[in-house]
């Protein structure tokens, strides 16, 4: 008998963060969504929870397809899109050396796929994020540096450039906000990215390799 | 009662011109301004010496006490400005860092991870979104920072009738966002990079940064 109840009890200390996140993402598509796409994108949850990846993003593109007044189809169609790119990012990310990747680190890599680039420039980023560049933030900065319309390779070699020669880890996460100033005066975003990158070389490395956010890097393979 | 008068009629009530100056068939409207004009009440109004202390001891009378001068502070709304000093946000997030290593206060529960609310309100940055909209009669801001929710989040005019705008509090992290204009259309930020939605159409994206405030 005790034994019994020791299986039950073991069961649902098991089953139980699943089944409070399935009512999470229930809640959350209450009323958003047709009922037909919240179970379907609950399934697409679960699953996508059963391998490590944030289901978050999933239940935020069904409310935004609901919210935009799209057919149950695209949205579901949609949904699927993310979980492919969360898959992927994971992926690349796990081929950067980046052992077990957070969820943030994994949405900032689909954000990046998202954005055009591809699984092997993602795994090259993060493996240039060495500590104190956060790999989250280095993905979001390449793929905010790639929807502004820097080509993505391009992308990587400034992002690379930064980092090698950067003096701290805001040099890196100034990099979007100096390219649309370049833009806005005209340059192409090619243009803008090809002279922040020659200014970065000319600057060159500091002595004693790159300051700041020391401490935030992610657990690596040994 | 005629409300604009011809301006040889005008020219009449300022005396410029008399009424048999004025042409035949302005005649008739000449002399009805002249009669109202007469019909005026001109003496000068001479006021009691007691008014003032009248209408002084009836403002002491219905002036508010103290105690209720003070429930109006709290209760009344008013407008704030807040201005956000860099020594004081250091001394705040070591206070608040010195309130976690001590354990922090009951009040303070958190979900997940190690860091408390605190960090998480103050890297929240202060983004203020503006949008060009002539004709629009609202527009509002939908994202993943209020679940798409069009009506949450309104834009308000900005002194030029086309100009919108709103200021909002965004966590830390990346979002993704459009503006609503008159309810229906969906517009992308052009003072932002965009990404495809999905649906056929494109998000902006903005990326809030943590305690440097740095907007991506």
């Amino acid at each position: 008998m005790s034994r019994r109840f020791g299986l039950l009890l073991s069961a649902a200390a098991v089953c139980a963060p699943q089944l409070t996140a399935q009512q999470d993402v229930t809640a959350r598509l209450v009323g958003r969504v047709p009922p037909a796409v919240a179970v379907a994108v609950r399934a697409l949850a679960d699953s996508a929870a059963a391998r490590g990846l944030p289901a978050d993003p999933l239940v935020d593109k069904a409310i935004e397809g609901g919210a935009k007044g799209v057919s149950p189809e695209r949205v579901v169609a949609a949904v699927r899109l993310v979980l492919g790119e969360l898959d992927a990012a994971a992926a690349a990310i796990r081929i950067g050396r980046v052992a077990i990747p957070d969820g943030e680190t994994i949405e900032a890599g689909a954000f990046a796929i998202a954005t055009g680039m591809t699984g092997p420039q993602i795994s090259q980023l993060v493996q240039l994020s060495a500590t104190p560049y956060r790999p989250a933030a280095t993905l979001r900065v390449a793929g905010t540096l790639t929807a502004l319309g820097v080509p993505a390779q391009q992308t990587v070699d400034l992002v690379r450039q930064t980092i090698r020669n950067g003096r701290a880890g805001a040099d890196l996460l100034a990099l979007p906000g100096r390219v649309q100033s370049q833009v806005a005066r005209g340059a192409s975003p090619a243009q803008a990215a090809a002279g922040l990158a020659r200014a970065t070389a000319a600057r060159g490395a500091p002595p004693g390799g790159p300051k700041g956010n020391k401490g935030q890097g992610n657990p690596r393979r040994p | 009662m005629t409300t604009g008068y011809h301006p040889l009629v005008k020219r009449l009530l300022d005396g410029e011109l008399a009424l048999a100056e004025l042409p035949p068939e302005l005649q008739a409207e000449g002399a009805e301004a002249l009669g109202l004009l007469a019909a005026m009440d001109r003496r000068l109004v001479t006021l009691p010496p007691t008014l003032d202390a009248r209408v002084m001891a009836a403002v002491r009378a219905r002036a508010a006490s103290p105690s209720r001068r003070m429930l109006r502070w709290i209760t009344e709304p008013r407008e704030l400005h807040l201005r956000v000093r860099p020594w004081l946000l250091g001394a705040g997030l070591a206070a608040a860092a010195l309130v976690v290593l001590l354990g922090g206060p009951v009040g303070l529960s958190h979900r997940r991870g190690t860091l408390p609310n605190v960090a998480a309100a103050s890297e929240s940055v202060f983004v203020r979104f503006v949008l060009y909209a002539p004709g629009a009669k609202q527009v509002g801001l939908a994202g993943t920072f209020n679940q798409w929710d069009q009506s949450a989040t309104p834009l308000v005019r900005a002194g030029n009738d086309a100009v919108w705008t709103v200021t909002l509090a965004l966590p830390a992290g990346q979002h993704q966002y459009a503006f609503v204009v008159d309810g229906r259309r969906w517009v992308t930020d052009p003072a932002a990079p965009a990404v495809d939605d999905g649906f056929g159409r494109r998000n902006s994206v903005i990326a809030v940064g943590g305690a440097a405030g740095r907007v991506l």
